[in-house]
């Protein structure tokens, strides 16, 4: 039995689709989409839960994750009623839903509430850097860098590290839980083989650092005359995706190495990891940003608001960040002070919010989606 | 022999047989049907033609006719049904008594029907060409009859279509007698709002159809009125009219009203409103009042008289009812349908409150225009079940009623935009927003309304549940899930069905279908036409229709029925039952037959005899077998006519033996050299078939395995190959319950 919510649709459009009701059910986006197969038909069952209402159905499905975006369908549609931008307002809707905390629904359906929260986690990290950073040293180091260790002990910044990171885990984790109840405990009870959990968790694995299924989805792009069989949104999002790992990586459990007075030679692997990683993250935003001012494609067209507070963050984190690294070596102690400052107080606010609550937390619920679909379509293909 | 059948009156027969092309002649031999009736007594003139039907042929035909001095004409071609006036006007062009013409069909009765047995198709033909020229032989002249027309109609039902027919009529100078049932013009259209296409409401064109009404002369409009009694025929109705007392004489002025209305004690459901709310005795439909005139219902009144203080001598409750009979040369019936009244319990109709039917919201909708309520909750979702009382999985009413789907779209959108924030979901089992109305349904799609589909032979389900309602359904749109609404609201929509009016189907003697809706004589054809000559129909009391179909059903009996009477007299088929009154007894046996009324009794000096109405009549022939006496005669269609023709065809055994191609074909020609030399002409396949059926018979997947020709294949050339005689049936069964078929006896 499945319970028809009249309002959905409204409630929907604030999570940003736009027209789902002027679907007439013709299944041409099913039709034309690479990714929909027999076992996840995507997206127009999930369409047409969405004109129903029917809440429980699609909080308890993994459709919404298992699509990329790539469009095709909304291009296809012949009664123009997105529904790629309805799998995408889904998948806002989705991290709303597993949220137990109800912030995440604040975030995505008020601009009000997600610019305060900024603003209140910036002023924190300014207050913690006006009580507890070290002394403003003007002497360099030997090298002729800034001692920003002095100002800025990675000690004390890795506690921060540490506390923050396991409050974005508590989060995460709690609601990638509600995220399993609600699949595998929802209307349709599948019962699973428990070994199942572990057979299939190389998907998890795998799609975390491959996002496979995303290099499937897009349709191949032209350049020119030819005709690439590798999606560019694929690699850009790659790109972006392993800087950001490799970056958390280093500055959370490697603080030590990676925040370093030392000016190494170019070609030391600290130096070398950074700029990868800076490299990966810049060549991303910049392709994002760029599609999206543009709003050439069905996927850059329709941006929401918390995309754009995504992407402005995750900027700020980056320019501010190469600031601070050119400053440090360039030896300017009260420009690297200020810079570094400001870092944090883009950074922090962009994982707190981000990665939780909002955009960000695509990168644990993409990969589990995809590890629970696989655990799901095993355990029914045993039942069969 | 048919030389001893009466008596001979046509001796100079002209006969033509067709080739239709080949239609004919592919299988029937067209010269040895000529040979075979070149000699036969009375005919003169015998040809074959490519095709009868061409303008060349007619020409010379017509000279045929003129230079040999003919006097009856035989065609063996096609069905009369094609070609029977095309030849009963070449006679005409000649001077031949249209009437002496036979059509004898040998294409749909012989070369088609017996294509596989050409042999016996040419004897058949043979037969019937000498049959029709039996009958031939035998025809008196027959002509036309005239009868006199009365210009001027009775319309009934004063509806949109009644309405618009009588305007019409009026406006080619017919005079027309209107008559309405209700003291109130306008029919259901006039409960309507906004009618889909176009702006109009459905009372603004009841109001237009009125005071144009009102302004003729020559309508004379009945309100109140019913037809109780229809004697006569086409062109000479007497119509008998009831006309019940109306009570009020003079238009009360609205503060009389509001005291009368006030003072009378009886009360009941308002049918205008669909029983949403009650009205007294005395009543008026406001400003939808057409005639302006208020009204008593002395079904309800119990003549206690307390309004006659307040109406100041306007109301007279001792009206008496009259009667008067008016002739008139053809009738319009155009009295419409009845809404479905859902059954007690059908989706909780009756049953549960929150559950009403589509005219329901119409009236609600007209009634609540700021805010909608329903038992003082204000409604926000409404679900709409179609199909209520149409296309029923089980029950009468199988047909679709047209206009409900986008009746209820229509009022989907009108909702929207009178009552903002309401929310429609539409359970139906198939869109049928046809023609133009589908861009409403596009619109009511694209508005945020939402359409569930059930499956054909499945039924949502409407509860009760707590304070409200549920409706459940499998739909088919979601995958076959099983989904549940909670609406403030449940709307049937549902379909037309007949006036419940058998009185009037028993006056007008007119024919209804299984659904109740009168029947038309050809529903593509004669569409407004009836089996009773002058009486027409059109609108809804035919079957469904929206609006526009119903006033275009309406200007179509209206062009009927003037054609028809205007010109003061009408012509009649001249095939009628005649009586012998010497052999009439008066039985009354044909009269109880006649369905057309058309049999009178009468005095015949001192005995009382049956009479044929000529205008009444349509040559039937359903009373000649029950007369007891043998009394009657069917024009055209005589016994001496029709026993010849038996006498014909029944001469069967002496043209077989005669008929040359039967006896080639039924001597074994083919000797054994001739089928090896038949044989090896074939092509490689065929003869790969017959090889198979060398040892035993076969059946059709046998000799596909064994030849590796694929099965369609090896059944269409067996098919050739039997009808060409080298492979026959076998009538035996394998024990995969295969036909099995056998080479043909000219093998051996």
């Amino acid at each position: 039995m499945a319970k028809v919510n009249p309002d959905f649709s409204e409630t929907l459009k604030d999570y940003g689709a736009f027209d789902l009701t002027a679907c007439y059910n013709c299944g041409t986006c099913t039709a034309v989409c690479t990714l929909s197969d027999e076992e996840n038909s995507i997206p127009r069952k999930m369409v047409r839960y969405g004109v129903l209402g029917l809440e429980e159905e699609i909080q308890s499905s993994v459709d919404p994750w298992l699509c990329y975006y790539c469009g095709e369908c909304s291009t296809s549609c012949p009664r123009q009623a997105g529904p790629g931008e309805l799998m995408m307002s889904l998948r806002r809707y989705l991290t709303a839903s597993y949220d137990w905390t109800g912030l995440s629904r604040r975030f995505y359906t008020s601009k009000i509430w997600e610019i305060a929260a900024i603003m209140l986690l910036s002023a924190l990290i300014l207050v913690l850097f006006l009580l507890f950073h070290g002394p403003m040293t003007t002497e360099l180091t030997p090298q002729g860098g800034v001692q920003l260790n002095t100002f800025a002990p990675w000690k004390r910044i890795e506690t921060g590290d540490w506390i923050m990171a396991g409050i974005l885990s508590f989060f995460l984790l709690s609601n990638i839980f509600r995220m399993y109840r609600k699949i595998f405990h929802g209307p349709q009870k599948i019962r699973v083989p428990f070994r199942l959990f572990f057979t299939q968790l190389w998907e998890l694995i795998f799609h975390f650092l491959t996002q496979w299924r995303f290099s499937k989805s897009t349709r191949t792009t032209r350049i020119g005359r030819k005709e690439l069989k590798i999606s560019p949104y694929w690699v850009s999002h790659w790109l972006l995706m392993s800087g950001y790992v490799l970056l958390f990586t280093m500055i959370v459990v490697f603080l030590e190495w990676f925040q370093t007075d030392i000016i190494h030679p170019w070609w030391h692997p600290q130096r070398l990891l950074g700029y990868y990683a800076t490299f990966g993250l810049a060549f991303g935003l910049i392709f994002f940003v760029y599609g999206r001012i543009r709003r050439d494609q069905e996927n850059n067209k329709h941006s929401h608001y918390t995309d754009w507070t995504f992407l402005v963050l995750l900027s700020g984190t980056v320019i501010t960040g190469i600031l601070v690294h050119i400053f440090r070596i360039s030896g300017l102690p009260y420009a690297t002070y200020y810079t570094y400052v400001l870092h944090l107080m883009i950074l922090f606010p962009m994982l707190m919010i981000e990665v939780p609550f909002s955009k960000w937390s695509h990168l644990a619920y993409r990969p589990f989606a995809v590890y629970f679909n696989g655990v799901r379509n095993a355990a029914l293909k045993i039942k069969k | 022999m048919s030389e001893n059948r009466g008596s001979i009156k046509k001796k100079k027969i002209g006969v033509y047989i067709c080739h239709c092309g080949g239609n004919i002649s592919d299988y029937v031999d067209v010269e040895a049907v000529k040979d075979a009736v070149r000699d036969h007594p009375g005919v003169s003139l015998v040809k074959t033609t490519m095709f009868t039907c061409s303008d060349s042929s007619q020409v010379s035909m017509v000279e045929d006719i003129r230079e040999n001095g003919l006097d009856a004409m035989v065609v063996a071609s096609c069905s009369p049904k094609l070609h029977l006036m095309t030849f009963r006007d070449v006679a005409r062009r000649a001077g031949l008594n249209p009437y002496n013409y036979i059509q004898v069909n040998i294409r749909e009765q012989s070369s088609w029907a017996h294509s596989d047995h050409p042999a016996e198709a040419t004897d058949k033909a043979i037969h019937l060409v000498k049959a029709g020229i039996e009958k031939a032989r035998r025809l008196g002249d027959l002509n036309p009859m005239e009868i006199e027309a009365v210009n001027r109609a009775v319309v009934v039902g004063a509806g949109i279509s009644g309405m618009r027919a009588a305007l019409e009529l009026a406006g080619m100078g017919t005079e027309v007698f209107l008559v309405e049932k209700e003291p109130f013009v306008g029919g259901h259209t006039s409960q309507w709002g906004k009618v889909f296409q176009g702006e109009a409401r459905g009372d603004e064109i009841v109001e237009r159809l009125y005071n144009e009404v009102r302004t003729r002369e020559n309508i004379t409009l009945f309100t109140g009125a019913g037809v109780t009694a229809v004697k006569g025929n086409v062109g000479n109705f007497e119509v008998t009219l009831t006309l019940q007392p109306r009570g009020v004489k003079e238009r009360l002025t609205e503060e009389e009203f509001a005291e009368a209305v006030q003072a009378c004690p009886e009360s009941v459901e308002d049918a205008f409103n669909f029983g949403l709310m009650r009205r007294k005795a005395l009543y008026d439909r406001g400003d939808r009042s057409f005639p302006a005139l208020q009204a008593i219902d002395f079904g309800a009144c119990t003549q206690c008289g307390k309004c006659l203080e307040a109406a100041h001598g306007k109301i007279d409750l001792e009206q008496p009812e009259e009667t008067i009979t008016v002739q008139a040369g053809a009738i319009l019936v155009n009295t419409g349908f009845d809404p479905y009244e859902p059954e007690k319990g059908e989706f909780g109709y009756g049953e549960i409150e929150e559950v009403i039917t589509l005219p329901q919201l119409e009236r609600l909708m007209e009634l609540q225009p700021g805010k909608l309520v329903w038992k003082d909750k204000e409604i926000r979702h409404i679900a709409f079940i179609y199909c209520v009382g149409s296309r029923q999985p089980e029950g009468k009413n199988t047909y679709c009623s047209r206009y409900c789907c986008t009746a209820a779209v229509h009022a989907a959108l009108r909702l929207g935009e009178n009552y903002p924030g309401i929310k429609t979901f539409h359970l139906h089992k198939g869109m049928r927003t046809y023609g133009k109305q589908e861009v409403l349904y596009d619109e009511a799609s694209r508005n945020g309304n939402v359409f569930l589909q059930f499956a054909e032979g499945t039924q949502p389900e409407v509860r009760k549940n707590g304070q409200g309602v549920e409706v459940r359904l499998h739909d088919l749109l979601t995958l076959g899930k099983e989904i549940e609404i909670h609406p403030d609201l449940v709307v049937l929509v549902t379909g037309m069905t007949a006036r419940n009016d058998p009185g009037l189907v028993k006056t007008l003697k007119l024919p209804v279908g299984a659904d109740g809706f009168f029947n038309e004589v050809h529903m593509k054809l004669r569409p407004v036409e009836t089996v009773m000559d002058g009486i027409y129909i059109s609108g809804t009391c035919q079957g469904p229709k929206n609006i526009t179909e119903t006033m275009t059903s309406s200007l179509a009996a209206t062009a009927k029925a003037n054609a028809l009477i205007s010109k003061g007299t009408i012509s009649l088929e001249p095939n009628l039952a005649v009586i012998d009154e010497e052999k009439c007894v008066w039985c009354g046996k044909c009269d109880e037959i006649c369905t057309y009324g058309a049999i009178e009794k009468v005095k015949k000096g001192d005995k009382e005899v049956a009479r044929v109405i000529n205008a009444a009549c349509k040559g039937c022939g359903a009373c000649l077998p029950v007369c007891p006496e043998d009394a009657i005669e069917l024009l055209g269609y005589t016994n001496e006519e029709i026993f010849s023709m038996i006498d014909a065809i029944a001469e069967e055994i002496r043209f077989k033996e005669k008929h040359k191609v039967e006896e080639e074909v039924a001597t074994p020609a083919a000797t054994d050299e001739d089928w090896h030399i038949k044989v090896e002409k074939l092509d490689e396949k065929s003869k790969k078939i017959l090889r198979t059926l060398q040892e035993e018979p076969r059946a059709v997947p046998e000799i596909a395995g064994e030849t590796g020709i694929p099965v369609k294949e090896v059944m269409y050339r067996l098919m050739s190959l039997r009808k060409y005689g080298y492979v026959k049936d076998t009538n035996e069964i394998n024990e995969d319950e295969y036909y099995t078929y056998a080479l043909s006896d000219m093998s051996t």
